[in-house]
């Protein structure tokens, strides 16, 4: 270990008691050896000196052994008092004022003059009084007037350099303070430095990486394209997928003079200029443009169909999402334009129309004849049936016409999903709507064995609809709760003003429905558990179909049931319907 | 009572399946009429009808060949036929209301599956509602 760094060991700046000793004991030792020495130092009191000698080696041990952490830090100064006193009473015995001891004087008083307080300079003073001046007044021998002079100027004296000391002590810890303070602060602004230098890194390793992910999923978008465009429609952004359905690559377009409007059938754009009408919520650059963005500027996402047109003049069908592009600050920059190719969806749109138009056609046909001449048989008066064979026609009749519904359904299930959903809308005697449907369905409860209510108010209650429709929808509800009632129980069908609503309720007395499969019931080709589990025919559309009917009224389906219970549906439809909703049900709700 | 009332009403019958057309001549004669020719396509069926004196054909719509509506298109077109009644028949409700089928060319339409019993119905007021114009007018 080298010098300097032993050195730095030593807490200079808040040294213990032992160390501050450390120079009166080096002191002591050095003029005890040379008392040692004969006749070098005449010792005139055995007794003083020995008890002087002890007192240093106790005040010594004590600076050592005693753990004055633990209290005031203005307790260790008894250290040096002690020595102080001790020193006084060596010098007593070995001369007094030319005693060699009298020098350590200084040691233990420094120490005690430079501790903090100005009350260390008082005991200070009082101490060196003590040392200086008791031996004049106890000695035996006598003492000229200048002895005492001395006596008492040098303790003046003595406080004088207490002072002084006390001072450059108090003043060298201030700036040590200051010093260690600013030091901790350059440690902390270190510290803060070196720790936001690292995040830097980790945010710089991070940004690369999003910027790879980024890179890469731009890349690999090629079946979509994304169009990036200023506030006026100016193209600055062209993905891979813009390349591949439009056939320019992205150097060709963002020359800064393509315009996002270039790429669209004009005829559309015209078209959808004339169906916006004056509607134009902002200026826009150009009204072409205008009919691209205007839904998008006023607030939200626009998702259309537009037909673009390549370079070569070619035309693909696409469903463009069109949304705006905001900077750091939130601000719009400009608009974003996301197409998907729809050329084969709407090719399989197609297909699927001409399938399902065709398995109509082809189901039905066969059911025609089943149905007509089964009809033919039953009115043949030449060879009338007996009632066994009647009986026998009736079930063949009664299946056929299952069929024929189930047929319908079907159909009926692909039109609400293709957004084909024809209504006739006119003004509806709803009561009289519910009150057929209650008749028509008297037979088939009075073979279940239910009791059919009826709660229809006679005052007519009118709503803007589709009768036929309506009728098919209270029918499904009614023809349910029939088939999910026993022998015994009651179906009660109530129709009442709500408002500006009317509701038709069915409720039953029937099997119910599980809780956790409520919100199922209305999607396609689902069944109940309790259906399945009871063998309740059907086949899971009945419910799909009057929900579908009662939204393009603009009406709700409310739903209760409790297993065991029974169920109550209503339909809630406004008395005023003023457009009736003919788009076709979001894909999620006919999901099977 | 004019000739038009008494005389036995002349009819064609137009439809590709064997099954359902046997079932519109059962349905037919039980209605009165005489059935001038019971065919498979709309050509035979446009031919029998301007073979003239038929008063009304029913057309099923889906036919190989030229379907029902261009048979009708035909016929309408044609000042030999254009006065003759047309009873559409089809098993898509789609295709008698999507193009205005019923209101351009037909005289009435009936959607399959049909009873034979609501076929003669209609075959009987539809003649009996033309021999009333034709009277009036004469």
């Amino acid at each position: 270990m080298t010098l300097d760094r032993w050195l730095s060991r030593i807490p200079i700046d808040s040294p213990s008691p032992f160390m501050k000793q450390v120079p009166t004991i080096v002191g002591f030792a050095i003029a005890v050896l040379i008392a040692l020495v004969p006749n070098e130092i005449p010792v005139s009191n055995g007794l003083l000196f020995a008890i002087g000698s002890a007192v240093v080696v106790v005040a010594s041990i004590s600076s050592f052994v005693i753990p004055w952490s633990r209290f005031h830090p203005q307790w260790a100064v008894l250290v040096p008092i002690l020595s102080l006193l001790a020193i006084g009473l060596l010098r007593i015995a070995t001369g007094g004022s030319s005693s060699p001891f009298g020098v350590l004087i200084l040691l233990p008083f420094v120490w005690i003059a430079s501790e903090e307080g100005r009350i260390n300079i008082l005991i200070s003073a009082i101490v060196i009084l003590l040392v200086l001046v008791t031996p004049l007044l106890f000695s035996r021998l006598s003492h000229s007037g200048a002895d005492f002079v001395r006596a008492f100027f040098a303790p003046v004296i003595y406080c004088l350099v207490a002072v002084v000391i006390n001072e450059i002590a108090h003043r060298m810890r201030t700036q040590l303070a200051a010093a260690r303070e600013s030091n901790e602060k350059q440690e902390t602004l270190l510290s803060q430095a070196v720790t936001a230098q690292d995040e830097l890194v980790l945010k710089e390793a991070r940004l690369k990486t999003a910027n790879r992910l980024i890179q890469s999923i731009w890349n690999a978008v090629t079946e979509q394209s994304v169009i990036g465009t200023d506030l006026d429609g100016l193209i600055d952004v062209w993905n891979p997928g813009a390349e591949k359905m439009l056939g320019l690559t992205e150097k060709q377009v963002l020359d800064g003079h393509h315009h996002v409007t270039e790429f669209h059938l004009p005829s559309e754009l015209a078209q959808r200029i004339e169906d916006m009408d004056a509607r134009f919520t902002t200026v826009a650059s150009s009204d072409e443009f205008s009919a691209l963005v205007d839904t998008v500027r006023a607030g939200s996402a626009d998702i259309r169909d537009w037909t673009y047109v390549r370079p070569d003049g070619k035309h693909v069908a696409v469903q463009v999402a069109a949304t705006p592009r905001l900077d750091e600050n939130g601000h719009r920059v400009g608009f974003i334009f996301v197409a998907t190719d729809m050329t084969q969806a709407r090719e399989f749109a197609r297909l699927k129309d001409e399938f399902v138009g065709l398995i109509s056609h082809e189901l039905r046909t066969p059911l025609s004849s089943i149905l007509g001449y089964l009809e033919l048989m039953r009115d043949d008066e030449d060879a009338p049936l007996s009632e066994e064979q009647l009986q026998y026609l009736s079930v063949a009749e009664r299946n056929a016409h299952r069929l024929l519904r189930l047929v319908g359904d079907l159909l009926f299930t692909a039109q609400v999903e293709s957004g084909r959903f024809p209504l006739e809308i006119k003004d509806v005697e709803l009561d009289s709507v519910v009150s057929a449907s209650i008749e028509s369905a008297r037979p088939i409860a009075r073979n279940a064995g239910v009791t059919l209510v009826s709660d229809v108010p006679e005052q007519r209650l009118d709503v803007r609809g589709d009768p036929v429709r309506l009728g098919q929808a209270v029918d499904n509800l009614v023809s349910n709760a029939l088939k999910f009632t026993p022998a015994g129980g009651t179906v009660t069908v109530s129709l009442r003003p709500d408002g500006p609503q009317a509701v038709i309720a069915v409720t039953d007395t029937g099997i119910g429905i599980p809780a956790v499969e409520l919100g199922r019931l209305s999607q396609r080709f689902f069944r109940a558990s309790t259906a399945t589990r009871n063998a309740v025919p059907g086949v899971g559309l009945g419910l799909t179909i009057t929900k579908a009917i009662v939204t393009a009224h603009g009406g709700r389906l409310d739903i209760a049931s409790e297993e065991g219970v029974g169920t109550s549906i209503s339909i809630v439809l406004p008395v005023e319907t003023p457009q009736p909703v003919t788009e076709a049900l979001p894909q999620a709700e006919l999901a099977p | 009572m004019s000739d038009q009332a008494e005389r036995t009403r002349r009819v064609v019958i137009a439809d590709d399946d064997d099954d359902i057309r046997g079932l519109m001549t059962i349905a037919a004669k039980r209605a009165g009429v005489e059935i001038v020719a019971a065919v498979d396509n709309g050509h035979a069926a446009l031919e029998a009808v301007r073979g003239g004196g038929v008063d009304l054909v029913v057309l099923d719509i889906s036919m190989p060949g030229i379907n029902g509506v261009e048979v009708a298109e035909a016929m309408r077109a044609d000042e030999r036929t254009q006065s003759t009644l047309i009873l559409m028949v089809s098993a898509s409700v789609q295709l008698l209301t999507d193009h205005g089928v019923v209101a351009d060319r037909a005289d009435s339409f009936l959607v399959k599956p049909f009873s034979p019993r609501a076929l003669s119905t209609r075959i009987r007021e539809m003649l009996q509602l033309d021999a009333q114009r034709v009277e009036e007018s004469a």
